[in-house]
Protein backbone atom coordinates (compact mmCIF):
# COMPACT_ATOMS: atom_id res chain seq x y z
CA UNK A 1 0.00 0.00 0.00
CA UNK A 2 2.87 2.79 -0.83
CA UNK A 3 0.33 4.57 -2.78
CA UNK A 4 1.84 7.89 -1.84
CA UNK A 5 4.97 7.02 -3.99
CA UNK A 6 3.26 6.34 -6.99
CA UNK A 7 1.59 9.71 -7.36
CA UNK A 8 3.59 12.86 -8.22
CA UNK A 9 3.32 16.26 -9.12
CA UNK A 10 3.34 17.88 -12.85
CA UNK A 11 2.83 21.27 -14.57
CA UNK A 12 -0.38 19.83 -15.66
CA UNK A 13 -1.67 19.22 -12.24
CA UNK A 14 -1.56 15.83 -11.19
CA UNK A 15 -1.01 12.63 -13.05
CA UNK A 16 -0.84 8.41 -11.10
CA UNK A 17 1.21 6.00 -12.37
CA UNK A 18 -0.39 3.18 -14.59
CA UNK A 19 0.87 1.20 -11.40
CA UNK A 20 -1.71 2.99 -9.81
CA UNK A 21 -4.69 2.68 -11.53
CA UNK A 22 -4.22 -0.78 -12.30
CA UNK A 23 -4.12 -1.33 -8.68
CA UNK A 24 -7.61 0.97 -8.32
CA UNK A 25 -8.94 -1.75 -11.08
CA UNK A 26 -8.15 -4.90 -9.04
CA UNK A 27 -10.09 -3.53 -6.12
CA UNK A 28 -13.62 -5.13 -6.07
CA UNK A 29 -16.30 -3.19 -6.15
CA UNK A 30 -18.35 -2.62 -2.80
CA UNK A 31 -21.10 -0.29 -3.88
CA UNK A 32 -22.88 0.06 -7.19
CA UNK A 33 -25.36 2.22 -8.02
CA UNK A 34 -27.15 1.83 -10.88
CA UNK A 35 -30.04 4.06 -12.62
CA UNK A 36 -31.63 5.14 -9.25
CA UNK A 37 -34.17 7.33 -8.99
CA UNK A 38 -36.06 7.83 -5.72
CA UNK A 39 -39.11 9.43 -5.20
CA UNK A 40 -41.45 10.54 -2.47
CA UNK A 41 -45.46 11.07 -2.53
CA UNK A 42 -45.99 14.63 -0.93
CA UNK A 43 -49.15 15.97 -0.41
CA UNK A 44 -48.24 18.08 -3.02
CA UNK A 45 -47.76 15.07 -5.79
CA UNK A 46 -44.94 13.26 -6.31
CA UNK A 47 -41.60 14.53 -5.28
CA UNK A 48 -38.10 13.02 -7.23
CA UNK A 49 -35.03 13.78 -5.13
CA UNK A 50 -32.62 12.03 -6.69
CA UNK A 51 -33.02 11.03 -10.62
CA UNK A 52 -31.59 8.19 -12.70
CA UNK A 53 -27.87 8.08 -10.47
CA UNK A 54 -24.89 6.20 -11.49
CA UNK A 55 -21.79 5.52 -8.92
CA UNK A 56 -19.55 2.97 -8.44
CA UNK A 57 -17.25 2.78 -5.13
CA UNK A 58 -14.30 0.34 -4.76
CA UNK A 59 -13.34 -1.50 -1.63
CA UNK A 60 -11.66 0.81 1.05
CA UNK A 61 -12.69 4.22 -0.82
CA UNK A 62 -13.22 7.03 0.85
CA UNK A 63 -16.11 8.82 -1.40
CA UNK A 64 -17.83 12.42 -0.17
CA UNK A 65 -21.33 13.05 -1.49
CA UNK A 66 -21.34 16.96 -1.63
CA UNK A 67 -23.97 19.43 -2.95
CA UNK A 68 -26.10 22.04 -1.27
CA UNK A 69 -28.81 21.59 1.13
CA UNK A 70 -31.62 19.75 -0.06
CA UNK A 71 -30.01 18.29 -3.36
CA UNK A 72 -30.80 14.56 -2.01
CA UNK A 73 -27.57 13.49 -0.89
CA UNK A 74 -28.58 11.97 2.53
CA UNK A 75 -31.60 10.21 0.01
CA UNK A 76 -29.20 8.91 -2.11
CA UNK A 77 -26.78 7.72 0.54
CA UNK A 78 -29.78 5.84 2.26
CA UNK A 79 -30.66 3.70 -0.54
CA UNK A 80 -26.96 2.27 0.24
CA UNK A 81 -27.58 1.96 3.83
CA UNK A 82 -31.20 0.13 2.94
CA UNK A 83 -33.48 3.08 4.93
CA UNK A 84 -34.90 4.34 1.76
CA UNK A 85 -36.07 1.93 -0.95
CA UNK A 86 -35.07 3.16 -4.86
CA UNK A 87 -38.15 4.12 -6.78
CA UNK A 88 -36.49 2.19 -9.71
CA UNK A 89 -33.10 1.28 -10.40
CA UNK A 90 -30.65 -1.45 -8.13
CA UNK A 91 -28.16 -0.80 -5.68
CA UNK A 92 -25.55 -3.96 -4.19
CA UNK A 93 -23.29 -2.89 -1.73
CA UNK A 94 -20.68 -6.19 -0.97
CA UNK A 95 -22.38 -7.87 -4.05
CA UNK A 96 -25.73 -8.07 -2.90
CA UNK A 97 -28.67 -6.25 -3.61
CA UNK A 98 -29.42 -4.39 -1.17
CA UNK A 99 -33.33 -4.50 0.23
CA UNK A 100 -33.14 -3.44 3.77
CA UNK A 101 -30.60 -2.06 6.37
CA UNK A 102 -27.95 -4.59 7.15
CA UNK A 103 -25.07 -5.39 9.50
CA UNK A 104 -22.44 -5.09 6.80
CA UNK A 105 -23.13 -1.69 6.33
CA UNK A 106 -22.84 0.71 9.44
CA UNK A 107 -24.42 3.89 10.05
CA UNK A 108 -23.38 7.04 11.60
CA UNK A 109 -26.20 9.02 11.61
CA UNK A 110 -26.43 13.38 11.15
CA UNK A 111 -27.48 13.94 15.20
CA UNK A 112 -25.60 10.99 16.91
CA UNK A 113 -29.15 9.05 17.52
CA UNK A 114 -27.92 7.80 20.83
CA UNK A 115 -30.73 6.36 23.08
CA UNK A 116 -30.47 9.03 25.72
CA UNK A 117 -31.72 6.27 28.76
CA UNK A 118 -29.07 4.15 27.93
CA UNK A 119 -25.31 4.49 29.32
CA UNK A 120 -22.31 5.00 26.49
CA UNK A 121 -21.52 1.37 27.01
CA UNK A 122 -25.21 0.18 26.55
CA UNK A 123 -26.29 2.29 23.49
CA UNK A 124 -23.30 0.28 21.68
CA UNK A 125 -23.89 -3.01 23.22
CA UNK A 126 -27.70 -3.39 22.08
CA UNK A 127 -26.86 -2.49 18.74
CA UNK A 128 -23.75 -4.93 18.65
CA UNK A 129 -26.52 -7.22 20.04
CA UNK A 130 -29.28 -6.72 17.51
CA UNK A 131 -27.00 -7.02 14.47
CA UNK A 132 -24.27 -9.57 15.49
CA UNK A 133 -26.35 -12.92 16.58
CA UNK A 134 -24.07 -15.47 16.01
CA UNK A 135 -21.90 -13.81 18.56
CA UNK A 136 -21.69 -14.80 22.11
CA UNK A 137 -22.14 -12.64 24.30
CA UNK A 138 -18.47 -12.79 25.77
CA UNK A 139 -17.73 -11.84 22.35
CA UNK A 140 -20.35 -9.03 21.89
CA UNK A 141 -18.40 -7.74 25.31
CA UNK A 142 -15.34 -7.71 24.29
CA UNK A 143 -16.57 -6.17 20.63
CA UNK A 144 -17.66 -2.89 22.93
CA UNK A 145 -14.63 -2.45 25.04
CA UNK A 146 -12.89 -2.53 22.21
CA UNK A 147 -14.64 0.07 20.13
CA UNK A 148 -15.15 2.25 23.26
CA UNK A 149 -11.49 2.26 24.17
CA UNK A 150 -10.32 2.94 20.27
CA UNK A 151 -12.20 6.62 20.52
CA UNK A 152 -10.78 6.92 24.13
CA UNK A 153 -14.28 6.71 25.90
CA UNK A 154 -13.81 3.75 28.21
CA UNK A 155 -13.55 5.79 31.00
CA UNK A 156 -16.90 7.60 30.21
CA UNK A 157 -18.73 4.39 29.78
CA UNK A 158 -21.16 4.38 32.78
CA UNK A 159 -22.46 8.32 31.26
CA UNK A 160 -25.80 8.64 29.59
CA UNK A 161 -25.20 10.67 26.14
CA UNK A 162 -27.04 13.95 28.29
CA UNK A 163 -23.73 14.57 29.79
CA UNK A 164 -21.29 14.16 27.07
CA UNK A 165 -20.26 16.79 25.02
CA UNK A 166 -20.85 16.87 21.20
CA UNK A 167 -17.98 15.75 19.90
CA UNK A 168 -17.70 12.69 22.45
CA UNK A 169 -21.52 12.07 21.34
CA UNK A 170 -20.03 11.14 17.50
CA UNK A 171 -17.36 9.16 18.72
CA UNK A 172 -20.00 6.61 20.87
CA UNK A 173 -21.83 7.00 17.25
CA UNK A 174 -18.84 6.19 15.46
CA UNK A 175 -17.66 3.52 17.85
CA UNK A 176 -21.20 1.95 17.71
CA UNK A 177 -21.37 1.77 13.56
CA UNK A 178 -17.49 0.24 14.05
CA UNK A 179 -18.62 -1.82 16.52
CA UNK A 180 -20.41 -4.29 14.28
CA UNK A 181 -17.27 -4.12 12.00
CA UNK A 182 -18.88 -3.55 8.99
CA UNK A 183 -17.57 -2.99 5.81
CA UNK A 184 -18.91 -0.12 4.21
CA UNK A 185 -19.41 2.58 6.43
CA UNK A 186 -22.15 5.28 5.83
CA UNK A 187 -21.43 8.72 7.64
CA UNK A 188 -24.72 11.40 6.89
CA UNK A 189 -23.33 14.14 8.37
CA UNK A 190 -21.42 13.05 10.68
CA UNK A 191 -19.40 16.25 12.03
CA UNK A 192 -22.22 18.96 10.77
CA UNK A 193 -23.43 19.69 14.49
CA UNK A 194 -19.54 19.99 15.74
CA UNK A 195 -17.15 23.40 15.97
CA UNK A 196 -14.43 23.81 14.09
CA UNK A 197 -11.78 22.58 16.85
CA UNK A 198 -13.64 19.03 17.52
CA UNK A 199 -14.50 18.37 13.89
CA UNK A 200 -10.57 18.61 12.91
CA UNK A 201 -9.56 16.57 15.82
CA UNK A 202 -12.67 13.84 14.36
CA UNK A 203 -11.10 14.28 11.24
CA UNK A 204 -8.39 12.26 12.17
CA UNK A 205 -9.91 10.16 14.51
CA UNK A 206 -11.63 8.68 11.82
CA UNK A 207 -8.67 8.16 9.40
CA UNK A 208 -7.18 6.74 12.13
CA UNK A 209 -9.50 4.01 12.73
CA UNK A 210 -9.69 3.65 8.98
CA UNK A 211 -6.13 3.12 8.77
CA UNK A 212 -5.94 0.70 12.06
CA UNK A 213 -8.65 -1.60 10.53
CA UNK A 214 -5.90 -1.88 6.90
CA UNK A 215 -7.98 0.23 4.90
CA UNK A 216 -10.81 -2.00 4.14
CA UNK A 217 -13.54 -0.25 4.91
CA UNK A 218 -15.47 1.93 1.99
CA UNK A 219 -16.78 4.70 3.68
CA UNK A 220 -18.96 7.30 1.71
CA UNK A 221 -20.25 10.34 3.85
CA UNK A 222 -22.52 13.09 2.94
CA UNK A 223 -21.35 16.18 3.76
CA UNK A 224 -21.35 19.95 2.32
CA UNK A 225 -17.59 20.97 3.74
CA UNK A 226 -15.37 21.31 1.11
CA UNK A 227 -11.90 21.11 3.26
CA UNK A 228 -13.33 18.17 5.17
CA UNK A 229 -14.68 16.49 1.46
CA UNK A 230 -10.84 16.77 0.33
CA UNK A 231 -9.28 16.06 3.32
CA UNK A 232 -11.09 12.94 3.99
CA UNK A 233 -11.90 11.44 0.51
CA UNK A 234 -10.72 9.92 -2.34
CA UNK A 235 -13.43 10.67 -5.06
CA UNK A 236 -15.78 13.70 -4.15
CA UNK A 237 -19.14 13.20 -5.68
CA UNK A 238 -20.48 16.77 -6.40
CA UNK A 239 -24.28 16.70 -6.98
CA UNK A 240 -26.65 18.86 -8.50
CA UNK A 241 -29.19 20.76 -6.70
CA UNK A 242 -32.72 19.14 -6.48
CA UNK A 243 -35.09 18.15 -7.18
CA UNK A 244 -34.81 15.42 -9.30
CA UNK A 245 -30.76 15.93 -8.88
CA UNK A 246 -28.23 13.82 -10.74
CA UNK A 247 -24.21 13.65 -10.53
CA UNK A 248 -22.87 16.98 -11.62
CA UNK A 249 -19.07 15.97 -11.56
CA UNK A 250 -16.88 13.12 -9.90
CA UNK A 251 -13.69 14.82 -8.77
CA UNK A 252 -10.98 12.88 -8.40
CA UNK A 253 -8.41 13.50 -5.14
CA UNK A 254 -5.13 12.32 -5.79
CA UNK A 255 -3.67 13.70 -2.61
CA UNK A 256 -0.81 11.13 -0.94
CA UNK A 257 -2.23 9.45 2.54
CA UNK A 258 -1.52 9.99 4.85
CA UNK A 259 -2.66 13.88 4.85
CA UNK A 260 -1.34 16.14 6.93
CA UNK A 261 -4.18 18.59 8.14
CA UNK A 262 -1.68 21.81 8.27
CA UNK A 263 0.46 20.84 5.50
CA UNK A 264 -2.56 19.84 3.06
CA UNK A 265 -3.83 22.90 2.53
CA UNK A 266 -0.45 24.83 1.40
CA UNK A 267 -0.63 21.63 -0.93
CA UNK A 268 -0.88 23.12 -4.96
CA UNK A 269 -2.90 20.33 -5.84
CA UNK A 270 -5.23 20.87 -2.77
CA UNK A 271 -5.84 24.17 -3.57
CA UNK A 272 -6.61 23.15 -7.55
CA UNK A 273 -9.34 21.12 -6.08
CA UNK A 274 -10.76 23.26 -3.61
CA UNK A 275 -10.98 26.19 -6.49
CA UNK A 276 -12.73 23.64 -8.83
CA UNK A 277 -15.03 22.24 -5.86
CA UNK A 278 -15.80 25.96 -4.94
CA UNK A 279 -16.72 26.66 -8.70
CA UNK A 280 -18.92 23.69 -8.97
CA UNK A 281 -20.52 24.76 -5.57
CA UNK A 282 -20.88 28.11 -5.72
CA UNK A 283 -21.78 30.57 -8.73
CA UNK A 284 -21.48 33.83 -6.71
CA UNK A 285 -18.53 34.50 -4.67
CA UNK A 286 -18.63 38.37 -4.22
CA UNK A 287 -21.60 41.05 -4.01
CA UNK A 288 -20.57 41.92 -7.73
CA UNK A 289 -21.90 38.99 -8.89
CA UNK A 290 -25.20 39.22 -7.71
CA UNK B 1 -31.00 15.09 49.97
CA UNK B 2 -27.31 16.65 51.33
CA UNK B 3 -28.78 19.98 51.46
CA UNK B 4 -31.73 19.24 53.58
CA UNK B 5 -30.56 22.33 55.57
CA UNK B 6 -29.10 24.49 53.42
CA UNK B 7 -30.67 28.19 53.10
CA UNK B 8 -32.69 26.86 50.26
CA UNK B 9 -34.60 24.56 52.32
CA UNK B 10 -35.33 27.39 54.87
CA UNK B 11 -36.57 29.90 52.50
CA UNK B 12 -38.83 27.27 50.92
CA UNK B 13 -40.18 25.94 54.25
CA UNK B 14 -40.71 30.11 54.91
CA UNK B 15 -42.81 30.09 52.01
CA UNK B 16 -45.10 27.44 52.41
CA UNK B 17 -45.50 28.40 56.05
CA UNK B 18 -46.79 31.85 54.89
CA UNK B 19 -49.10 30.08 52.59
CA UNK B 20 -50.63 27.99 55.05
CA UNK B 21 -51.17 31.15 57.61
CA UNK B 22 -52.81 33.25 55.26
CA UNK B 23 -55.03 30.14 54.13
CA UNK B 24 -55.43 29.84 58.25
CA UNK B 25 -56.54 33.89 58.41
CA UNK B 26 -58.66 33.27 55.58
CA UNK B 27 -60.80 29.99 57.13
CA UNK B 28 -60.81 32.20 60.66
CA UNK B 29 -62.43 34.98 58.91
CA UNK B 30 -64.89 32.87 57.43
CA UNK B 31 -65.38 31.24 60.63
CA UNK B 32 -66.18 34.56 62.01
CA UNK B 33 -68.23 35.59 59.58
CA UNK B 34 -70.64 32.45 59.52
CA UNK B 35 -70.77 33.25 63.26
CA UNK B 36 -68.59 29.86 64.02
CA UNK B 37 -71.36 27.98 61.38
CA UNK B 38 -67.49 27.07 60.47
CA UNK B 39 -65.58 26.24 62.82
CA UNK B 40 -62.07 28.27 64.02
CA UNK B 41 -59.08 26.08 62.63
CA UNK B 42 -58.65 25.80 66.99
CA UNK B 43 -61.61 24.49 67.27
CA UNK B 44 -61.35 21.80 64.03
CA UNK B 45 -57.65 21.26 65.62
CA UNK B 46 -59.24 20.18 68.79
CA UNK B 47 -61.86 17.82 66.63
CA UNK B 48 -59.06 16.62 64.60
CA UNK B 49 -57.20 15.26 67.86
CA UNK B 50 -60.05 13.46 68.96
CA UNK B 51 -61.12 11.78 65.63
CA UNK B 52 -57.05 10.50 65.20
CA UNK B 53 -57.27 9.07 68.46
CA UNK B 54 -57.13 4.88 68.02
CA UNK B 55 -56.60 5.53 64.08
CA UNK B 56 -55.63 1.65 63.28
CA UNK B 57 -59.24 1.15 65.31
CA UNK B 58 -61.23 -1.85 63.77
CA UNK B 59 -63.91 -2.91 65.60
CA UNK B 60 -67.63 -3.85 63.94
CA UNK B 61 -68.90 -0.46 65.21
CA UNK B 62 -66.15 1.48 65.21
CA UNK B 63 -63.19 2.28 62.72
CA UNK B 64 -60.52 4.58 62.87
CA UNK B 65 -59.81 7.09 60.43
CA UNK B 66 -56.14 5.45 59.51
CA UNK B 67 -58.49 2.25 59.01
CA UNK B 68 -60.64 3.99 57.01
CA UNK B 69 -58.15 5.89 55.09
CA UNK B 70 -56.20 2.56 53.94
CA UNK B 71 -59.36 1.17 53.14
CA UNK B 72 -59.93 4.12 50.40
CA UNK B 73 -56.51 3.64 49.58
CA UNK B 74 -56.65 0.13 48.85
CA UNK B 75 -59.28 0.66 46.59
CA UNK B 76 -57.90 3.38 44.60
CA UNK B 77 -54.73 1.55 44.33
CA UNK B 78 -56.90 -1.81 43.23
CA UNK B 79 -58.54 0.25 40.66
CA UNK B 80 -56.01 2.46 40.04
CA UNK B 81 -53.35 -0.65 39.32
CA UNK B 82 -56.00 -2.80 37.36
CA UNK B 83 -56.62 0.48 34.85
CA UNK B 84 -53.25 1.07 34.21
CA UNK B 85 -52.60 -2.49 33.34
CA UNK B 86 -55.61 -2.15 30.81
CA UNK B 87 -54.54 1.33 29.70
CA UNK B 88 -50.80 1.29 29.24
CA UNK B 89 -50.31 -1.62 26.43
CA UNK B 90 -53.95 -0.42 24.82
CA UNK B 91 -52.14 3.02 24.84
CA UNK B 92 -48.99 2.20 23.37
CA UNK B 93 -50.81 -0.56 20.59
CA UNK B 94 -53.05 2.45 19.81
CA UNK B 95 -49.54 5.25 19.95
CA UNK B 96 -47.60 2.42 17.49
CA UNK B 97 -50.35 1.78 14.94
CA UNK B 98 -52.25 3.66 12.90
CA UNK B 99 -54.82 1.45 12.21
CA UNK B 100 -55.62 0.37 15.83
CA UNK B 101 -55.31 4.05 16.89
CA UNK B 102 -58.28 4.79 14.07
CA UNK B 103 -60.04 2.19 15.43
CA UNK B 104 -59.91 2.54 19.40
CA UNK B 105 -60.10 6.39 19.65
CA UNK B 106 -63.86 6.71 18.55
CA UNK B 107 -64.49 4.54 21.27
CA UNK B 108 -61.97 6.44 23.81
CA UNK B 109 -63.49 10.01 22.98
CA UNK B 110 -66.80 8.96 23.56
CA UNK B 111 -66.44 7.26 27.20
CA UNK B 112 -64.15 9.56 27.83
CA UNK B 113 -65.92 12.37 29.02
CA UNK B 114 -68.67 10.27 31.16
CA UNK B 115 -68.15 11.17 34.73
CA UNK B 116 -67.34 8.18 36.61
CA UNK B 117 -69.93 8.75 39.27
CA UNK B 118 -72.30 7.22 35.93
CA UNK B 119 -70.19 4.23 35.96
CA UNK B 120 -71.01 3.34 39.65
CA UNK B 121 -74.49 2.24 39.26
CA UNK B 122 -73.17 -0.10 36.12
CA UNK B 123 -70.88 -1.37 38.26
CA UNK B 124 -73.12 -2.28 40.92
CA UNK B 125 -75.56 -4.07 38.64
CA UNK B 126 -72.56 -6.27 37.08
CA UNK B 127 -70.89 -6.99 40.69
CA UNK B 128 -74.12 -6.65 43.28
CA UNK B 129 -71.56 -5.06 45.96
CA UNK B 130 -70.63 -1.63 46.29
CA UNK B 131 -67.07 -1.90 47.33
CA UNK B 132 -66.51 -4.15 43.84
CA UNK B 133 -68.30 -1.11 42.42
CA UNK B 134 -66.63 1.54 43.62
CA UNK B 135 -63.34 0.02 42.77
CA UNK B 136 -64.66 -0.67 38.86
CA UNK B 137 -65.49 3.13 38.74
CA UNK B 138 -62.44 3.73 39.72
CA UNK B 139 -60.48 1.50 37.28
CA UNK B 140 -62.70 3.30 34.35
CA UNK B 141 -61.50 6.79 35.25
CA UNK B 142 -58.18 5.72 35.83
CA UNK B 143 -57.88 4.10 32.10
CA UNK B 144 -58.53 7.49 29.89
CA UNK B 145 -55.21 9.84 31.23
CA UNK B 146 -53.01 6.78 30.89
CA UNK B 147 -54.03 5.22 27.53
CA UNK B 148 -54.13 8.80 26.17
CA UNK B 149 -50.44 9.87 27.18
CA UNK B 150 -49.12 6.26 26.35
CA UNK B 151 -50.51 6.70 22.92
CA UNK B 152 -49.02 10.18 22.88
CA UNK B 153 -45.49 8.89 23.92
CA UNK B 154 -45.37 5.63 21.44
CA UNK B 155 -47.03 8.25 18.56
CA UNK B 156 -44.40 10.67 18.70
CA UNK B 157 -40.92 8.55 19.24
CA UNK B 158 -38.62 10.46 16.99
CA UNK B 159 -37.40 8.74 13.89
CA UNK B 160 -33.78 8.80 14.51
CA UNK B 161 -34.14 6.09 17.48
CA UNK B 162 -36.50 4.11 14.84
CA UNK B 163 -33.44 4.88 12.29
CA UNK B 164 -31.36 3.24 14.89
CA UNK B 165 -33.26 0.26 15.47
CA UNK B 166 -33.52 -0.24 11.71
CA UNK B 167 -29.87 0.44 11.21
CA UNK B 168 -28.47 -2.18 13.76
CA UNK B 169 -31.51 -4.45 12.87
CA UNK B 170 -33.11 -4.52 16.73
CA UNK B 171 -35.73 -7.48 17.13
CA UNK B 172 -39.44 -6.80 18.04
CA UNK B 173 -38.24 -7.16 21.97
CA UNK B 174 -35.56 -5.27 21.44
CA UNK B 175 -37.21 -2.10 19.97
CA UNK B 176 -40.12 -2.35 22.42
CA UNK B 177 -37.84 -2.88 25.37
CA UNK B 178 -34.70 -0.54 24.66
CA UNK B 179 -36.91 2.39 22.56
CA UNK B 180 -40.56 2.28 22.57
CA UNK B 181 -41.12 1.73 26.57
CA UNK B 182 -38.17 3.94 27.49
CA UNK B 183 -39.75 6.92 25.16
CA UNK B 184 -42.88 6.49 26.13
CA UNK B 185 -42.25 5.86 30.30
CA UNK B 186 -42.22 9.76 30.84
CA UNK B 187 -45.40 10.10 29.35
CA UNK B 188 -47.52 6.81 31.05
CA UNK B 189 -46.01 8.59 34.26
CA UNK B 190 -47.43 11.96 33.18
CA UNK B 191 -50.86 9.30 32.35
CA UNK B 192 -50.48 8.23 35.81
CA UNK B 193 -50.12 10.81 37.32
CA UNK B 194 -53.28 12.54 36.06
CA UNK B 195 -55.03 9.05 36.64
CA UNK B 196 -54.27 9.13 40.13
CA UNK B 197 -55.43 12.41 41.49
CA UNK B 198 -58.93 11.92 39.91
CA UNK B 199 -59.27 8.36 41.03
CA UNK B 200 -58.37 10.18 44.16
CA UNK B 201 -61.25 12.60 43.63
CA UNK B 202 -63.31 9.79 42.79
CA UNK B 203 -62.86 7.28 45.56
CA UNK B 204 -64.78 9.94 47.86
CA UNK B 205 -67.77 10.61 45.99
CA UNK B 206 -68.43 6.65 45.31
CA UNK B 207 -68.00 6.26 48.74
CA UNK B 208 -70.43 8.68 49.54
CA UNK B 209 -72.65 6.58 47.08
CA UNK B 210 -71.63 3.33 48.19
CA UNK B 211 -71.79 3.43 52.25
CA UNK B 212 -68.89 1.03 53.70
CA UNK B 213 -65.74 1.54 55.02
CA UNK B 214 -63.62 5.06 53.90
CA UNK B 215 -62.83 8.55 53.67
CA UNK B 216 -66.72 9.59 51.97
CA UNK B 217 -67.90 7.70 53.94
CA UNK B 218 -66.59 8.94 57.03
CA UNK B 219 -67.04 12.83 55.54
CA UNK B 220 -71.05 11.78 54.81
CA UNK B 221 -71.78 9.84 57.99
CA UNK B 222 -70.12 11.28 60.82
CA UNK B 223 -69.32 14.83 59.13
CA UNK B 224 -72.72 15.60 57.51
CA UNK B 225 -75.37 12.97 58.50
CA UNK B 226 -73.50 13.38 62.21
CA UNK B 227 -73.89 17.34 62.45
CA UNK B 228 -70.35 18.08 62.60
CA UNK B 229 -68.98 20.76 59.79
CA UNK B 230 -65.75 20.40 61.75
CA UNK B 231 -64.99 16.35 61.22
CA UNK B 232 -66.02 17.29 57.22
CA UNK B 233 -63.25 20.32 56.88
CA UNK B 234 -60.87 17.27 59.39
CA UNK B 235 -61.68 14.84 56.30
CA UNK B 236 -61.01 17.30 53.51
CA UNK B 237 -57.91 18.47 55.30
CA UNK B 238 -56.52 14.69 55.47
CA UNK B 239 -57.85 14.27 51.44
CA UNK B 240 -55.91 16.66 50.17
CA UNK B 241 -52.78 15.90 52.20
CA UNK B 242 -52.98 12.08 51.16
CA UNK B 243 -54.08 13.55 47.43
CA UNK B 244 -51.14 16.05 47.45
CA UNK B 245 -48.77 12.92 48.77
CA UNK B 246 -49.81 10.62 45.89
CA UNK B 247 -49.05 13.69 42.97
CA UNK B 248 -45.78 14.47 44.55
CA UNK B 249 -44.92 10.30 44.44
CA UNK B 250 -45.77 10.99 40.78
CA UNK B 251 -43.77 13.83 40.65
CA UNK B 252 -40.41 12.36 42.10
CA UNK B 253 -40.98 9.82 39.02
CA UNK B 254 -41.72 11.88 36.41
CA UNK B 255 -38.16 13.56 37.24
CA UNK B 256 -36.41 10.17 37.80
CA UNK B 257 -37.33 9.27 34.31
CA UNK B 258 -36.97 11.90 32.47
CA UNK B 259 -33.71 12.10 30.09
CA UNK B 260 -31.72 14.72 28.49
CA UNK B 261 -30.93 14.02 24.74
Amino acid sequence: MSKASTISLTEEGVSVTTEELFEQDIKPVSIQISNVTVSFKTPKGVYTAVKEIDLTVRKGEIVALIGHSGCGKSTLMSTISGMVKPTSGEVFANGKKVTSPGPDRGIVFQNYSLLPWLTVYKNIYVAVDAALKDKTSAEKTELVETNLKMVNLWEHKDKLPGQLSGGMKQRVAIARAFSINPKILLLDEPFGALDALTKSSMHIELLKLWVMDNRQKTIIMVTHDIEEAIFLSDRVVVMNNGPAATIKEIVDIPLSRPRNKKDIVHDPAYIKIHDKLLNLLIDKFSIADI
Amino acid sequence: MKNLFSIKTAVSVMYFVAGMVIMGGIWALIAKLTKNEIPTPLATWAVFKEVIQQPFQNDADQKGIMTKLLSSLARVGIGFGLGSLFAIPIGLIMGSSKIAMRIINPMVQILKPVSPLAWFPLGLAIFQDSPKASIFMIFICCIWPTLINAAFGASHIPQDHKNVSKAFGFSTWSYLSKILLPFSLPHIITGLRLSIGIAWMVIVAGEMLSGGIGLGNFVWEEGFNGGSVAKILVAIIIIGIVGSLLDMCFTWLQKKFSYAA
